[in-house]
């Protein structure tokens, strides 16, 4: 079953300058207990996507266009109270380093509470309490840590409270923005183990963002490769990582698999990143491409098919290859 | 060098910071003021030339020898003692911008200076500097001013102006100690270290000059807080009496108990020297946005 | 960090510092020109009483014995005699501090609410023309002239208008009245008490707001701000909730700092309003050459912004969770 059906999405951001375009044209589609991984390097237009989803974009930041389309329902016609609803209760979200994602004064036990307390308001107050405890229990926090402020917690502690504050209200969709990066790796490791299991055993549909796409291979089914604001490559998990079609993934993949098999981000030596003010009529990986030609520069890309599953955004007929 | 890049920078970043200020109203509306208030001190050096009667100190006027209503030979009227009110108002413009910028420059002078050696040095010296800094930053400042001049009889403005500074550094200090600590372990500090260079060579010569535009801009804050004390002391009596302030002109007009009856002497003094310190704050305001880019409308990340 | 670990390390801290303060002065009071004899002492006393108040202050001992017999008196309220008014000094303290307390409490705490709520309102708008006006208006409060708002306050509602009495702190017709009861006395001294008031909550109320606003501003962009929205609940509810919690504890530490200006401008505004307060004794005594009265005061003053200071970081550290775990 289709949850989530986003079609040309574009968003915006009105700078000084003018008006830069940071998601350009993104289509895809999410199942019921599917996760769909989103890669790219920052500036890429993938935590606008996720926030675009709940509609929590900045003051400046605005849809130019597209759907969003949540069990058939457009997300972008809901009035602001019908959309207060569905966050959270349909849709949670997982931010980057829990570090400042939970308030500061108030206790980690009334956090996950009011989340609780503000969509399912028919519980009772012993339905709640057991229902926390419960959450607490399933990430793995023990009870007398409960009522504890958040600086009391550990790094890792933190992003557990986190996830079980997500799956307070049982929604059907969350989405994980960077939710390890600032973890070590040890805490890293453990906690992408829990968000699969937990995963799998409520059929979320996940979608999970991050610039590390080794991470990204070992949670979702499928994957979403993003520059410059659009999609470049998306697949099944398999088939991206053993079949990548589109030179930008390559190069996502080979600076994966260095030697100290630290994640890092792609070389920035050779071309400039792409204006998105103004993107070039032809393709926006031209600058950096290995393989780029000069008739890149000109004309738009295409889609080519790998599988029924697999495409790519690329000119070079080359790249048909595997 | 990574140092003059650093400068490069710094002034790169000047620039841009002219441009996030003309588009705020307050910079603006500040600075526009203080214009007016710079011709009015400028003015009062040659207003006196006009003739005798207009010396804002001894300037009596031999047809009057009260206080009087505005007219065409005193667009503000007379004090008590005949004394044009306008040209009072001018030199009171004067004093306020020799007291306020002097008392902020050395403010500003002593907390860059302590500010400094508190980040470089660290440790023991750092912490006793910091404490000293928080006891003297919240003493009430006139309050102290009084109790001195009740030992020391009446303050000459110098004097004034010296303890407005030395009681008012310890704003500056903070935040030059931060600045210092963020560049003490930059590499072109460490570079020089290395290559022998004593600490107080690397304080002045590398540390002071990129720490000093923060000073400088921080100076307006310090320039409204001294004007007010300056202007409390004198409408209390306290001030020094051969200067004609602007609060010695409210003392004046309250002690003679022409209060009530001659609003035209009542209310440009306290008029200016609010709006006056209100320049200066806006225009402090304004070079913050400038400074901390968190505070400007928002940007994209 | 155990809360009363923290409290007893401040109350060290602040005693050193009194002890600082008060040597200082000890020493500035004997460089100052003068005899410094016939500064604490009133020449015009009958000789029995001033050699007692001299052997009492211990003015006629040697250098060190003086300054300890200065630091012991000061413990055990002997000021010495007020030139001016012919009084034991603590008498004249303790009959004035309550006024000071009562203005300066009610219109720090009235200014503080006011503050934060307005300051929470303007962040929350920002940019719109409720903000401009709000912070205009609190950087006009802010830089106001003391002296001249209250002037202008007497002038226009005193005097114009009529509706307020022009000085003091109550009417002495109506005090000795023995029929007044006592609400009648306590309205008196409200009336009185509204201008001076009116104006300390003027200029507090510029800074808090601002503090507020900024506090607010920087608040806002916390994650935990995205969270709260993302969570689905409403503006006030975030607003009120999830920001303000946050951004108000700032607001309260700098009350400790705020202090040296709201004291400034409470002995300026006791001083015109007449009234009789620490400050107004204060700012009359030195100009009286009142100098036992006017050391008390200071050395008062000085101890209550210390006090207060620790209050406020007190209440700080209760109120914020990461200090008190």
């Amino acid at each position: 079953m289709t949850l989530l059906a986003v079609e040309n999405l574009s968003v915006g951001y009105r700078t000084r300058q003018g008006l830069l375009k940071a998601v350009d044209g993104v289509s895809f589609r999410l199942d019921r207990g599917k996760s769909l991984g989103f890669v790219g390097e920052s500036g890429c237009g993938k935590t606008t996507i996720g926030m675009a989803l709940l509609r929590l974009l900045p003051a400046n930041a605005e849809v130019l266009g597209g759907r969003m389309l949540f069990r058939d329902r457009d997300l972008m016609q809901l009035s602001a109270a019908e959309m207060r609803q569905v966050r959270w209760k349909d849709i949670a979200t997982i931010f980057q380093a829990a570090m400042n994602a939970l308030n500061p004064v108030v206790r980690v036990y009334d956090q996950i509470r009011e989340a609780i307390e503000t969509h399912l308001i028919n519980l009772t107050p012993a339905d709640t309490a057991a229902r926390i405890e419960n959450l607490f229990a399933l990430v793995g926090i023990p009870h007398k840590r409960m009522h504890d402020f958040p600086h009391q917690y550990s790094g890792g502690m933190k992003q557990r409270a986190v996830i079980a504050m997500a799956l307070a209200c049982h929604p059907a969709v969350i989405i994980a923005d960077e939710p390890t990066t600032a973890l070590d790796v040890i805490v890293q490791d453990q906690i992408l183990k829990e968000i699969k299991t937990i995963q799998d055993e409520f059929h979320i549909g996940l979608i999970f963002i991050s610039h590390d796409i080794g991470v990204v291979a070992a949670v979702c089914h499928d994957i979403a490769v993003m520059y410059a604001g659009q999609i470049v490559e998306t697949g099944k998990r398999e088939e991206v990582f053993e079949r990548p079609l589109h030179p930008y993934t390559r190069l996502l993949l080979s600076s994966h698999l260095s030697i100290d098999h630290t994640p890092t981000a792609v070389n920035l030596d050779s071309g400039a990143t792409p204006n998105l003010m103004h993107p070039p009529p032809g393709c926006r990986f031209y600058s950096r491409c290995p393989l780029a030609e000069s008739a890149c520069a000109d004309n738009a890309p295409v889609w080519i098919e790998g599988s029924r599953t697999h495409r790519a955004l690329c000119n070079k007929s080359r790249s048909r290859r595997t | 060098m990574q140092e003059t890049r650093y400068r490069f920078i710094l002034v790169q970043r000047l620039l841009g910071g002219w441009t996030v200020f003309k588009e705020n109203p307050l910079g603006i509306a500040g600075i526009v003021l203080l214009t007016v208030f710079a011709l009015m001190a400028l003015a009062s050096f040659f207003v006196p030339l006009l003739g005798p009667m207009y010396n804002p100190m001894t300037g009596v006027d031999p047809a009057i020898s009260h206080a009087t209503a505005p007219s065409w030979r005193h667009p503000l009227g007379t004090d008590f003692i005949g004394r044009d009110i306008f040209t009072q108002l001018l030199e009171g413009a004067k004093i306020a911008f020799m007291v306020g910028l002097s008392a902020a420059f050395i403010s500003i002078v002593l907390g860059t200076i302590i500010g400094m050696i508190a980040g470089y040095t660290g440790g023991i010296t750092d912490t006793l500097l910091m404490r000293i800094s928080d006891m003297v930053m919240v003493m009430p400042s006139l309050v102290i001013l009084l109790i001195l001049a009740a030992l020391f009889g009446q303050l000459s403005i110098w004097t004034i102006v010296l303890l407005i500074a030395l009681l008012r550094w310890p704003a500056v200090a903070r935040v030059i100690r931060s600045q210092t600590l963020s560049l003490k372990h930059r590499p072109f500090i460490e570079a020089a270290r290395v290559s022998g260079a004593s600490h107080l060579r690397v304080l002045f010569r590398h540390i002071m000059p990129n720490v000093l535009p923060l000073s400088f801009l921080y100076m307006t804050f310090r320039v409204t807080s001294a004007i007010l004390v300056e202007a409390a002391l004198a409408f209390l009596g306290f001030g020094d009496p051969s200067q004609v302030s602007w609060g010695m002109m409210l003392q004046w007009v309250w002690k003679s108990g022409h209060m009530f009856q001659a609003p035209y002497w009542l209310l440009p003094p306290g008029i200016c020297i609010s709006l006056l310190t209100l320049s200066f704050y806006m225009l402090g305001r304004a070079m913050d946005e400038v400074l901390d880019p968190r505070l400007r409308k928002e940007e994209p990340s | 960090m155990n809360i009363y670990r923290y409290i007893f390390q401040r109350l060290i801290e602040i005693a050193v510092i009194f002890f600082i303060i008060m040597s200082i002065l000890f020493v500035l009071f004997r460089l100052a020109p003068g005899d410094p004899v016939s500064r604490m002492v009133d020449p015009m006393m009958t000789p029995e009483d001033e050699l007692h108040l001299i052997s009492q202050l211990g003015l006629d001992r040697p250098l060190g014995i003086q300054y300890a017999y200065y630091l012991k008196n000061f413990f055990t309220g002997h000021f010495g005699v007020s030139f001016h008014y012919g009084e034991p000094v603590h008498r004249i303290i303790l009959n004035r501090l309550p006024n000071t307390i009562l203005l300066f409490t009610t219109s720090t705490i009235l200014a503080a609410l006011a503050g934060v709520f307005l300051g929470k309102i303007a962040a929350w708008r920002k940019g719109s023309r409720l903000d401009t006006t709000l912070t205009i208006g609190a950087l006009v409060c802010h830089t106001l002239f003391v002296p001249w708002f209250a002037l202008m306050l007497i002038w226009l509602l005193g005097y114009k208008v009529g509706w307020f009495p022009l000085t003091g702190i109550l009417s002495p017709e109506l005090w000795i009245d023995p029929n007044a009861g006592f609400l009648l006395k306590l309205l008196d001294v409200l009336h009185h008490m509204l201008l001076p008031l009116m104006t300390l909550f003027m200029i507090q109320l510029g800074s808090y707001l601002l503090l507020m606003r900024s506090s607010m501003l920087g608040t806002l962009r916390e994650d935990y701000i995205v969270t709260a929205r993302a969570k689905g609940l409403t503006e006030k509810e975030i607003r009120n909730r999830h920001a303000a919690r946050n951004a108000a504890l700032p607001v309260i530490t700098s009350i400790g700092l705020s202090l040296a200006f709201s004291i400034n401008g409470g002995a300026l505004t006791e001083t015109i309003f007449t009234w009789p307060g620490i400050g107004k004794e204060l700012v009359f005594a030195v100009g009286n050459n009142d100098y036992p009265l006017a050391q008390a005061c200071f050395l008062l003053i000085a101890a209550v912004v210390l006090v207060a200071n620790l209050i406020v970081d007190v209440l700080y550290a209760y109120l914020d969770p990461r200090i008190r775990y």
